[in-house]
Formats: C-alpha cells, structure tokens, sequence
C-alpha cells in the first residue's frame, strides 16, 4: 500500500465519502451520546477501532469465508469486538460507561461497521481495509464532535465539562434534548453538501 | 470444497470458537476490577448519604472508610445499610424505587436511627434526561434532603415547591422527574415505616 493510496482512502472517509454527511448512516447514535463532547469523543474512538479491527479481520478471513454465510461472520467479528470494548470501558472507564449506557452495545449494529466490511473489506486486502475502517470512524467522530460542540456550548455552557459561558448566559434547554441533534445535523450536512455540490459544479465548467 | 455443505458450519463454528475464547479470556481478567468498580461505586454512595464520604479520597479511603463505619442491615426482607459509630446504630440507608420520566430510578435514602429525621439521598441508577431530570444526581438537589424532619408524619414526607409547605425545590425544566422523585420518596417511606412498626 502507498502513501497515495492511504492518503485517498482517508480523504474518502474523512470529506467525500464521509459516513454521516454524505452516505447518512449510522446517524441514531450520533444523535443519542452528542450531548457532551467527552461522550461523543469516546463514542467515536470506540467506533473507530470496532471498525477498523473488524474490516482487519473480515479481510484476513474473506479468502476462507463462503460467501453465502459472510454477513454471519461479518456480524459475530463485529459483536466480538464491541464486547472488548464494552468490557474494556465497564473495567477501567466505568463513569463513562455508565455515561454512554446502552448506546455501547449498540455499536453493533451501527451501519458504518457493516457497511464498511461488506462494501470494501470484504474485497480489498487487510491493511487498505484497516485504515479504511478507521478513516470511516474518524469521519463520524469530527461529526460528532462538530455536533456535540454545539450542543453542550449552548446547553451546559461548557466544552469537554470546563464551564467557558458565564451562567448568567440563559441554557437552551432544546440543546440537551436529542431533538437538537436533528436540526444541528442537519445544518451541517446543509453546509456541507452545499460546498461539495458547489465544488462538483466548479470542476464541471472547468473542463 | 468451499461450497460443500459441511465446510461452512465447521467454518462459522471454528470462528465462534476463537472469539469465544478470546472474550471468555478478556472477561475472566477484567471479572474482579469490575465487580470492585461497582462495589466501590456502591460504596461512595452509601457514604454520602451518611455524609462521611472522605473528599478527594482514593478507592481505598472509601472501602476503608465503609469498611469501618457501615453493615448491612436487614429489615423484614428490606435490605438496606447501617452507620455504626462508637458502638451504636447512628443511621440507616434503605432502599427506594420506583418509575422515573424514562426509566426506573433507584436509590437510597438515609434515616437517623430514630426514623424521624431524612438524612440524605443518593441515587443508583436514573436514567433521566442529562442536564434536566438528570439533575437529581447533582449535590445541589441531593443537599436539599439533609436533615428533613419527618416526626409525626405518616405520609407525604416530602412536599415539592410550589406546593404550600414544601421542603424541597423541584428541578426547572425538570418537572416530571421531580415529581417521580417526590413520589417515589414518599411512598418508599410509607411502606417502610409501616413496615418497622
């Protein structure tokens, strides 16, 4: 693998192919832990080593997978893996634990994971699969970051839990409801999509 | 040979096999730094409520600390904790549960061993919206509980403003939960208190 090759395949997860923004999966989560920076961060870190290790892994094994039985496997490799960090996180983060909840054990079955083993490593080497993997997970988490910087700046007045805004500022209560995920998400995809399009446009007149 | 029928069950079952392993491996380490983390997390919360909780103290402090001053005690089938000091029973910590906004709160609440006074409250598990409901968690609403006269009374103990009389503020932004709270407070006390006497 090159130095080209990784550089396209992180800038494919990261801008042009980013999970969120452009394919729009795995948003239930990133709508659920974005109330704080530190949830989100830790979400985003644990979903970008599921990722990653188990595109490593379905690519390792897909020359001994049958195909009709892959999407078991695919699912038993990630299960496995988010267990290992469920249990990781349950031993020595366990306020973070509590913190994330539920939403841990869901990794599961977020479609990042699934989308990236079947759609790439399921036919590319392992270690093109891994950073791919990994380039996907850190593209959900600078959305996630994005989104939850705004959220917790306007309702708890503070970034990563140090208090910035004086508590004379009024919180907005929306921020902390899920439901301000929906509207800032959406923004964001706006804003992004709105450049990407501009952009496309622009190298269209060019040629 | 792949597509034969035999190859793909010994296949899924050899890989079930290793992951298996490999978590039953991860578990049986981590097994006990788990179990301490929940026992301490049990722990701290206990202290609180008898307000003995050592500030800024280690793990160790706090199992020494509870390992010192606090049994378990038992209550007609009701488990809760006991703070024993020079000897004598000085409070009790008993269980109260009940239906939160969106899920079952639990916790403890504390009583001077002559059950009229409330003394404390610590909630184990609540999962109330973060920054509102949640707020229970947070010492500024848990304080309000300390040293709450409840001599003579036998029902609503605890009243929640805006209510005439009240002794406790409910949360703003927050009133569902304050009132689940208010509520589970005050029938978990009715029923046990009927129950010691």
């Amino acid at each position: 693998m090159t130095g080209k090759e990784a550089k396209k395949i992180f800038t494919k997860g990261i801008l042009t192919d980013n999970p969120i923004l452009v394919q729009v999966i795995g948003i239930c989560s990133a709508l659920a832990v974005t109330n704080l920076m530190m949830n989100s961060l830790i979400m985003g870190i644990a979903l970008s080593l599921v990722t990653a290790f188990s595109s490593l892994t379905v690519s390792l094994l897909k020359d001994h997978t049958p195909k009709h039985i892959r999407m078991m496997v695919q699912v038993l490799i990630i299960s496995a893996y988010v267990i290992m960090v469920d249990i990781y996180l349950k031993a020595y983060m366990p306020d973070m634990s509590k913190a994330l909840g539920p939403y841990v054990g869901l990794i599961i079955t977020n479609c990042i994971i699934m989308g990236r083993a079947e759609g790439f490593a399921q036919s590319n080497p392992p270690l093109p699969s891994f950073f791919d993997g990994l380039a996907s997970g850190l593209g959900y988490t600078f959305v996630l970051l994005a989104i939850s910087f705004i959220r917790e700046i306007l309702g708890f007045g503070s970034i990563f839990g140090i208090s910035i805004i004086p508590s004379s500022f009024t919180r907005w209560t929306l921020m902390v409801m899920p439901p301000s995920a929906f509207f800032i998400l959406a923004c964001i995809m706006w804003i992004f999509n709105n450049r990407s399009i501009k952009k496309q446009r622009e190298g269209v007149e060019k040629k | 040979m792949k597509n034969s029928f035999i190859y793909p069950i010994i296949f899924m079952a050899l890989v079930t096999a290793v992951f298996i392993a490999v978590l039953a491996g991860l578990n049986f380490v981590t097994a006990d730094t788990i179990a301490f983390n929940k026992q301490i997390q049990l722990q701290q919360k206990i202290l609180y409520i008898f307000d003995i909780l050592p500030e800024g103290g280690s793990e160790k402090d706090i199992e020494r600390v509870f390992n010192d001053n606090v049994i378990e005690k038992e209550w007609g089938g009701v488990k809760g904790f006991a703070l024993v000091q020079g000897g004598r029973e000085k409070a009790y910590a008993v269980p109260i549960s009940g239906a939160g906004l969106w899920g079952s709160i639990t916790g403890y609440i504390g009583l001077s061993n002559d059950y009229t006074k409330i003394i404390g409250i610590e909630f184990v598990t609540q999962s109330e919206t973060p920054g509102l409901g949640g707020r229970i968690s947070e010492n500024s609403y848990k304080n309000q509980y300390r040293g709450i006269d409840i001599s003579g009374k036998t029902d609503n103990f605890i009243i929640s403003s805006p209510q005439p009389g009240s002794n406790i503020d409910a949360i703003a932004g927050a009133t569902q939960t304050s009132a689940a709270v208010v509520k589970i407070v005050n029938e978990n006390l009715k029923a046990f208190l009927e129950e010691v006497e």
